[in-house]
């Protein structure tokens, strides 16, 4: 489509001041982040003494390593976790029919319109009656049914070809065979997809942590961030430093696979 | 798409060698009913726990007085609590303050994006590099942008104070100001999802053929009927869309910039009514009154869920 010239001066325009909008707050924390505490507040970008103390001030002032060990450690346990539930689950409904089967999709389908909000207070109050209060339990057992993965895979599962699975079922191959020896190997383009969606949900994730995490045994980055934030309000280049290394690993994923991940958060309509 | 049905699957039993299953299906008979409840038993357990008892459980917790001691007795109170929140100081600023920030999201994060995507649709494959930027604030967590815009606007320091005292201008503390804090958190929330509101309208676009609009073109029409006769219409469901997924975010998702940049204030003029809630329930540990909360906010959301489906509805009817 061929927009008439004065429209497209506008447009050109106005797409630039919006990203220039979303560019200069980044900018100004790497700069931050990279200024001695002398510079720290001047208002030059490029400090004249370019350094990466801060980073190393981040890592002696806070637990941040713990931290990163315990966000790495617990994203790892549930992108597994809920990929292979999903797995389970999505293959259930796809290759079986059973009774109540429908109400039963409805249900799971259902729960993703459930907000966290509605079952946070028993769930907090359950978390401290199991004992899981400050423990990695807490962090990954609760979000392990993913009614997104369970949605998404089962499609997939329904348009793979049945002489396939007809096939290795003529070879003697049970249910359990089938669906990891044929149909999981073929499912590669959804369980990425679903893997970088999951990494960075649960990588950014702050609202439930912030409930059940209270030392360093569980806190993860972003409530670490919250804590530094409160303790140590002064120290701006350290602070930068620290949102920085919280959002590397997502902009990293993000630059490996651009298009992949643009169109899984698109189609999926997950905002971040 | 065939099912594979029990009955077809002992034929193939009939036929083939023992099947290599787990021990488990083995020994249940590899056609038995109980196959599928394994594969799902897992997710049904954990979503029974953690998402449908909970939700029944919060109900219960809004007729009793409790303050989460387990020592200290559940008292039951029927709807008291319901009155009391709903009679609050708290409450109604609440749900004004969500109001304020549903309002101000519809034209900024729902309406604006539209002609911006309309012109980035029609560069086509030139348009990548702004859209990989517009992207970027969606990878970002809400701490990390809350952290970021805390330094930028600091009252004494910040960039914002600098910039605007090279142009002569006195920026006051914005997130001190009660009447102002609200939009700090309201333009941040909207630096967070506009790149993303747009690039779900490109996928919309997507779908358009560019056919109709050189047919058109031929037929003399200008920019404007385009937009107005065809993308407008075409667009409706895309619009819908993001509009309640948008509202949901605003509830929802903004509880983390008004955590950590106001937490609420200044005098409760930030607080929306998911952050009501969690000072109900985990600052005073007032738990009944805090299920209360939810159960309001829970009715709310009911009610963007049936305007939703009749939005839908009538969509559809339009059609035939």
């Amino acid at each position: 489509m061929q927009l008439s010239r004065p429209l497209q001066v506008v447009g050109h325009l106005v797409l630039l001041i919006i990203c220039l909008s979303i560019l200069a707050p980044m900018l100004i924390v790497v700069s931050t982040a990279i200024k001695l505490p002398n510079e720290v507040y001047a208002l030059s970008l490029w400090p004249d003494v370019p350094t990466l103390q801060n980073f190393a001030h981040l890592f002696e002032q806070t637990a941040f390593g713990r931290y990163t060990w315990n966000t790495a450690g617990t994203t790892a346990l549930r992108v597994a976790g809920q990929l292979a539930l999903g797995v389970l689950a999505a293959y259930a409904f796809a290759r079986f029919t059973f009774r109540f089967r429908d109400a039963i999709f409805a249900l799971v389908i259902g729960a993703m319109m459930i907000p966290q909000v509605l079952t946070m207070l028993p769930n907090y109050i359950l978390m401290a009656q199991l004992g899981w209060f400050d423990t990695w339990w807490a962090l990954v057992v609760p979000n392990l049914a993913t009614p997104i993965a369970i949605f998404l895979l089962r499609q997939h599962m329904m348009s793979f070809p049945s002489e396939l699975i007809d096939a290795a079922q003529m070879d003697g191959a049970g249910h359990w065979t089938t669906l990891w020896r044929v149909i999981v190997p073929n499912l590669g383009p959804a369980l990425s997809a679903l893997t970088i969606i999951i990494f960075i949900d649960s990588w950014n994730e702050y609202f439930w942590p912030l409930l059940v995490t209270e030392s360093e045994n569980s806190r993860t980055i972003q409530i670490g961030l919250r804590e530094f934030l409160q303790d140590d309000q002064d120290d701006y280049g350290a602070l930068m430093a620290g949102i920085i290394f919280a959002s590397v690993p997502a902009i990293a994923v993000f630059l490996f696979f651009q298009r992949r991940v643009m169109d899984t958060f698109v189609s999926s309509g997950l905002k971040g | 798409m065939s099912m594979l049905s029990p009955s077809t699957g002992a034929t193939l039993n009939a036929v083939a060698p023992a099947r290599r299953d787990g021990w488990l299906v083995s020994r249940l008979g590899a056609d038995s009913a109980l196959v599928p409840w394994l594969y799902l038993a897992p997710t049904l357990i954990l979503l029974a726990l953690f998402t449908y008892w909970p939700l029944l459980q919060t109900a219960y917790l809004s007729l009793v007085d409790w303050n989460m001691n387990p020592s200290q007795p559940t008292q039951f109170v029927g709807a008291d609590n319901y009155g009391r929140v709903f009679g609050s100081t708290l409450f109604q600023t609440a749900l004004l303050n969500t109001v304020i920030y549903i309002g101000a999201s519809i034209p900024l994060k729902v309406l604006l994006p539209i002609p911006v995507a309309v012109f980035l649709w029609s560069l086509g494959t030139r348009g990548h590099f702004y859209r990989a930027i517009l992207f970027l604030p969606t990878l970002i967590s809400f701490v990390v942008v809350g952290v970021a815009f805390l330094w930028i606007l600091n009252p004494i320091f910040g960039y914002a104070k600098q910039f605007f005292a090279l142009a002569g201008y006195r920026l006051p503390n914005l997130l001190a100001d009660p009447d102002a804090a609200i939009w700090v958190i309201i333009g941040i929330s909207t630096w967070k999802v506009l790149g993303f509101n747009m690039l779900i309208y490109l996928a919309g676009l997507a779908s358009i053929n560019r056919e109709y609009i050189e047919a058109m073109r031929m037929d003399g029409a200008g920019d404007l009927t385009i937009f107005r006769r065809l993308i407008w219409p075409l667009l409706t469901p895309t619009l819908m869309f993001v509009m309640i997924s948008t509202i949901i975010f605003t509830m929802q998702q903004v509880f983390t910039p008004i955590d950590l940049m106001t937490e609420g204030g200044p005098s409760n003029s930030t607080t929306n009514l998911f952050y009501m809630i969690y000072q109900y329930s985990f600052v005073t540990f007032d738990v009944g009154g805090g299920a209360a909360g939810t159960m309001m906010l829970f009715a709310l959301l009911m009610i963007l869920a049936l305007l939703q489906i009749r939005l839908f509805d009538r969509r559809a009817h339009y059609k035939q």
